[in-house]
């Protein structure tokens, strides 16, 4: 027989059986009757020496089915009929296992997007990282020399002025080498990428457009390839334009253009841009043989320079996967972030579990009497099962909705620039992880009814009329329970009071500037402009003049790597009297240059000495370095008057001031790591870049009483009329420009908060369910402890000390585990210790007050018990 | 899996003692019963409902097939017969249950000198 036509001959099957085993009992009867008994003697008789008739007819019927997979769809049409007969049961625990499963899911997307879904490019487990960064110089003679993989650099934070159509615009360009595109193996939605030898001097006249950038700049013309525009003043031909599914590095770009490899221009070629490298492997090589390869490359590469390199440079370079370098970053905050909803769904989990226990406990006698009519304990034990994956299993689906919900915000509260970003959608991997979550989920949360079924003694309680022996289990359990329920919110909650105490510190750094009132915008002219350096430098001091007329304005500006910027000018200076450590070359400053008037638009203090003056400008050499530098080089002693010289320049400039520190990089860090010291100069033809020319970027800074907007419009008009291909781009407030730099931070604070909030609620709820569970046991025995002349007090007592019990355990619980985990978060803390005392006493504090609440509502019931009531309700 | 209740017996004595009686002649489950229990003068505490879970167990794997049919008392009645591997099957088992019983009696004899 097959299993069709079994399935199909089921029924007649199971009615013929039913029919046989009437005739027999009919026989049987017969027989005795004949023998002399009265009918329902007989009947009587008959039954008893048959056994039980449903569990033979269940136990022939099993014969023929599959047995597991039948009576578990008989378990789910019972499962759905059970909650659809409790349905603010079923609606109350569908919610809050949603909001867990949906929570999960949410984060859950991100990291595999992020962590888990392999880079959108062919063979992208080939693909590699080093970790080091490197100049044109090194990254040319790596191409060449390196034989385990194809290599690629690139170069970001480089802007490009569009012209030539209509209003000049800013856009955000990415250097990459001739191989970069090849290596990914991207194909170009048009056209081609570059070739190989299109970075050189000569050939790289070329730019590739973001498909974005494509639609909405030039309407999606598909003529444009071939044609030219015009960047910076230099015409380059758009050989290609990206899908729209292509970032690299990051959403942020919008045109690609080759790298100018140039071994002439010395800076550049061997000072200019540290650029991240990646690689592709060689058919036949390994990533172990790459790294080696590095490694010895790195061992030489230094010789190759024109200048000793320290030998602590790219010391530690290694070969990664791609994806493991692209988002070292993100990986820890991710990972704490489901952490965070991993225990919020366990605490849902324990809240619903524990409804399910009150459930099962007034649902013992409908246990008992189906044991007693021959169910299993195993049987019972599946069906309580079956119905919690259910109960999960429609949270799930909710938790979906609210998933999808979750994943759209979460991508706008995360910053633009989160590589891979955009690859964060729901996909089978999510769908499988939030099934498997669902199953997962319903049998914990089954998993407490079903131990108290097979401990409890199901007769007995048929006998006891419900307060059998299991309910101390049961009560054992549920206190359990709720003390790793309270336990796993104070963890929470502490994890979220340290995100928030270090949040509150990063947002009240003192950044040594003054950020209120003050307009920014970049402002720059082609670079070809500013070759000739008196053109650049009247340009920029004719839009000081004239903003400085405008209504409203107390001063202005200009300065060419803005504060928290995301831009770093570094330069290598000469320190009088400064004896570089052996193997190292002169110290890498961070040089800022700014108009005299900088320091006092932006607020920042002079400590020492003075601030520059408008004779600076044209007088002897000065510098003016922050307080920080004139420590590490000048210790002990005053920095005026001593003397510092940019790298090949002649004079040495004299310091004329100390500034305070000024958080210019992040709010964490005056400068990278890797910088030894700030400098300012005066703008003027001496100050010059590593390329041996006046910075042509400059970030215009404005003080002013007046709108921003209309500050803006006008600064436009002035530009615009003064030179009509310098965009002005990035314009912002000074205070969003800070507050930006703790977007990140900020972002992560919140999600915690969240959880930690959604984690506090559903304890409350757990500690309040739990207590109003036992005041409704006790009800009798409180009935009876009244009448016999027991206080309030100590009814009060009675009940608060039960609360207090496990409220207390849970919170001692939950601090002793805040300081073994807490430990994990450490480095996204910025002062304030994963041990913080503050916090952790101030939330033990509230959690304590909060389940005091808790408990006090269900004691109110219970002091208010009538004893009559209480007694003559049984 | 709920397991037949075998109480007395052993797994599979109930289903050899249904093939052997068969093999004498072709029964409906009331007679069949009412044949073991007085054949083994009931000392075996047999619940007739434990017949029907077993007998399904032999239609399955076809060692005996049923046909409904009237029986003498004037009943619709479903009467089982032996196949050809259920008396195949029926040789084996009693074997090798005549083997263990072997075995077990000569165990209990040693025991016992």
């Amino acid at each position: 027989m097959t299993w069709l036509t079994q399935l199909f001959s089921r029924r007649r099957l199971y009615d013929e059986l039913s029919e046989e085993i009437q005739q027999h009992l009919e026989e049987k009867i017969a027989g005795l009757v004949a023998e002399g008994m009265s009918r329902p003697d007989a009947t009587r008789a008959a039954r008893r020496e048959f056994g039980n008739v449903s569990l033979t007819e269940e136990e022939s019927r099993e014969v023929w089915q599959w047995p597991s997979l039948e009576s578990f769809l008989a378990d789910i049409r019972f499962g759905a009929r059970t909650l659809r007969k409790s349905l603010a049961f079923t609606a109350i625990a569908v919610f809050t296992l949603a909001l867990g499963i949906g929570a999960n899911t949410a984060i859950f997307s991100l990291v595999n997007g992020i962590l888990l879904i392999p880079l959108p490019y062919p063979h992208p487990e080939r693909l590699v990282s080093v970790t080091g960064a490197y100049p044109q110089g090194a990254l040319v003679a790596m191409r060449e020399q390196v034989r385990t993989m194809d290599v690629g650099a690139y170069a970001e934070g480089h802007d490009f002025n569009l012209s030539g159509q209509g209003e000049p615009v800013r856009l955000t360009a990415t250097l990459v080498s001739a191989e970069l595109f090849s290596v990914l193996k991207a194909q170009p939605e048009l056209g081609r990428v570059f070739e190989r030898g299109e970075d050189l001097p000569g050939k790289d006249n070329y730019v590739i457009l973001s498909h974005a950038l494509w639609r909405q700049h030039f309407g999606g013309d598909a003529t444009l390839i071939g044609r030219s525009i015009e960047l910076e003043g230099v015409s380059r031909e758009v050989v290609g334009v990206m899908p729209a599914d292509f970032h690299f590095p990051s959403t942020k770009t919008q045109i690609w253009i080759p790298l100018h490899n140039d071994p002439r221009s010395i800076p550049t070629y061997w000072a200019g841009d540290f650029m991240p490298v990646i690689g592709r492997l060689r058919p036949e090589a390994t990533l172990q043989q790459a790294h080696a390869e590095i490694r010895l490359f790195q061992a030489h590469v230094g010789a190759l320079f024109p200048w000793p390199m320290p030998a602590s440079w790219n010391a530690d370079v290694s070969v990664v996967p791609l994806q493991d370098g692209m988002v070292a970053d993100v990986r820890v905050r991710l990972l704490l972030l489901l952490a965070a909803v991993g225990m919020v769904l366990l605490i849902a989990c324990t809240n619903v579990a524990n409804l399910t226990l009150s459930r099962a406990a007034t649902r013992e006698k409908e246990f008992a009497l189906r044991a007693a009519m021959g169910a299993g304990r195993r049987r019972i034990t599946r069906q309580l099962l079956t119905e919690s994956v259910l109960l999960a299993s429609l949270g799930g689906l909710l938790g979906l909705a609210f998933a999808i919900e979750g994943l759209a915000l979460l991508k706008t509260l995360l910053p633009a620039d989160t590589p891979q970003l955009t690859a964060a959608h729901m996909d089978w991997r999510v769908l499988a992880f939030t099934g498997g979550l669902a199953i997962l989920t319903g049998l914990l949360v089954g998993l407490a009814p079903a131990l108290q079924i097979s401990h409890g003694a199901l007769v007995d309680s048929l006998k006891s009329g419900g307060r059998g022996a299991a309910v101390s289990i049961s009560h054992r359990l549920r206190s359990g329970l709720v003390v790793g329920e309270i336990a796993l919110a104070v963890l929470l909650v502490i994890a979220a009071g340290l995100m928030i105490r270090s949040f509150w510190a990063l947002s009240h750094v003192n950044p040594g500037f003054r950020p209120e009132h003050i307009l920014t915008a970049r402002i720059t002219p082609n670079e070809s402009f500013c070759h000739d350096t008196e053109r650049c430098l009247t340009f920029y001091q004719t839009v000081l003049d004239k903003v400085q007329s405008l209504p409203g304005v107390k001063g202005a500006a200009f300065v060419n790597t803005l504060p928290l910027g995301g831009r770093v000018s570094k330069r290598s200076l000469d320190v009088e009297n400064h004896v570089d450590a052996p193997g190292e070359s002169a110290p890498l400053f961070w040089l800022n240059v700014v108009t005299p008037g900088y320091f006092r638009v932006m607020g920042i203090p002079v400590l020492s000495g003075r601030a520059f003056e408008d004779s600076d400008v044209s007088g002897s050499p000065v510098a003016v370095v922050t307080a920080e530098t004139a420590r590490r080089f000048w210790p002990d002693q005053s920095a005026i008057g001593k003397h510092i010289r940019l790298l090949d320049d002649k004079d040495w400039r004299t310091i004329v001031g100390v500034i305070s520190d000024v958080r210019a990089y992040d709010l964490q860090h005056n400068a990278p790591k890797w910088i030894d010291g700030s400098a300012y100069v005066p703008y003027n033809p001496l100050a010059t870049l590593e390329n041996k020319r006046v910075p042509s970027e400059m970030t215009i800074a404005i003080r002013s009483t007046a709108e921003g907007s209309e500050v803006a419009a006008l600064l436009r008009e002035s530009v615009a009329a003064l030179n009509h291909e310098a965009p002005v781009s990035e314009v912002q407030a000074m205070d969003a420009v800070v507050s930006g730099a703790v977007s990140a931070p900020a972002a992560t604070t919140s999600l915690f908060v969240a959880f930690a909030s959604l984690a506090l609620v559903l304890g409350i709820i757990g500690i309040y369910g739990v207590l109003s569970y036992l005041v409704a046991q006790r009800t009798r025995e409180i009935g009876l402890r009244v009448a016999l002349g027991a206080q309030r007090p100590d009814v009060l007592y009675l009940v608060m000390k039960e609360g207090a019990k496990f409220s207390l355990a849970g919170i001692a619980l939950g601090l002793a585990s805040a300081v073994v985990v807490t430990r994990l978060m450490a480095s996204e803390l910025y002062a304030v210790s994963p041990l913080d005392p503050f916090t952790y006493l101030a939330v033990a504090m509230v959690m304590a007050a909060v389940a005091f609440l808790a408990c006090y509502v269900p004691t109110r019931r219970a002091m208010r018990v009538d004893p009559v009531i209480a007694l003559r309700y049984e | 899996m709920s397991k037949p209740q075998q109480r007395d017996l052993f797994p599979g004595a109930l289903e050899m003692m249904i093939l052997r009686t068969l093999k004498r002649r072709p029964l409906h489950g009331y007679a069949l019963v009412q044949h073991i229990k007085r054949t083994s003068d009931d000392l075996l505490q047999i619940e007739e409902g434990s017949l029907y879970p077993a007998l399904q167990r032999l239609l399955k794997a076809e060692l005996v097939k049923a046909e409904w049919g009237v029986s003498s008392t004037n009943r619709r009645v479903r009467t089982y017969e032996l196949t050809k591997a259920g008396a195949k099957h029926l040789e084996q088992e009693v074997s090798r249950f005549e083997r263990m019983l072997d075995g077990i009696t000569r165990v209990l004899a040693a025991d016992e000198s």
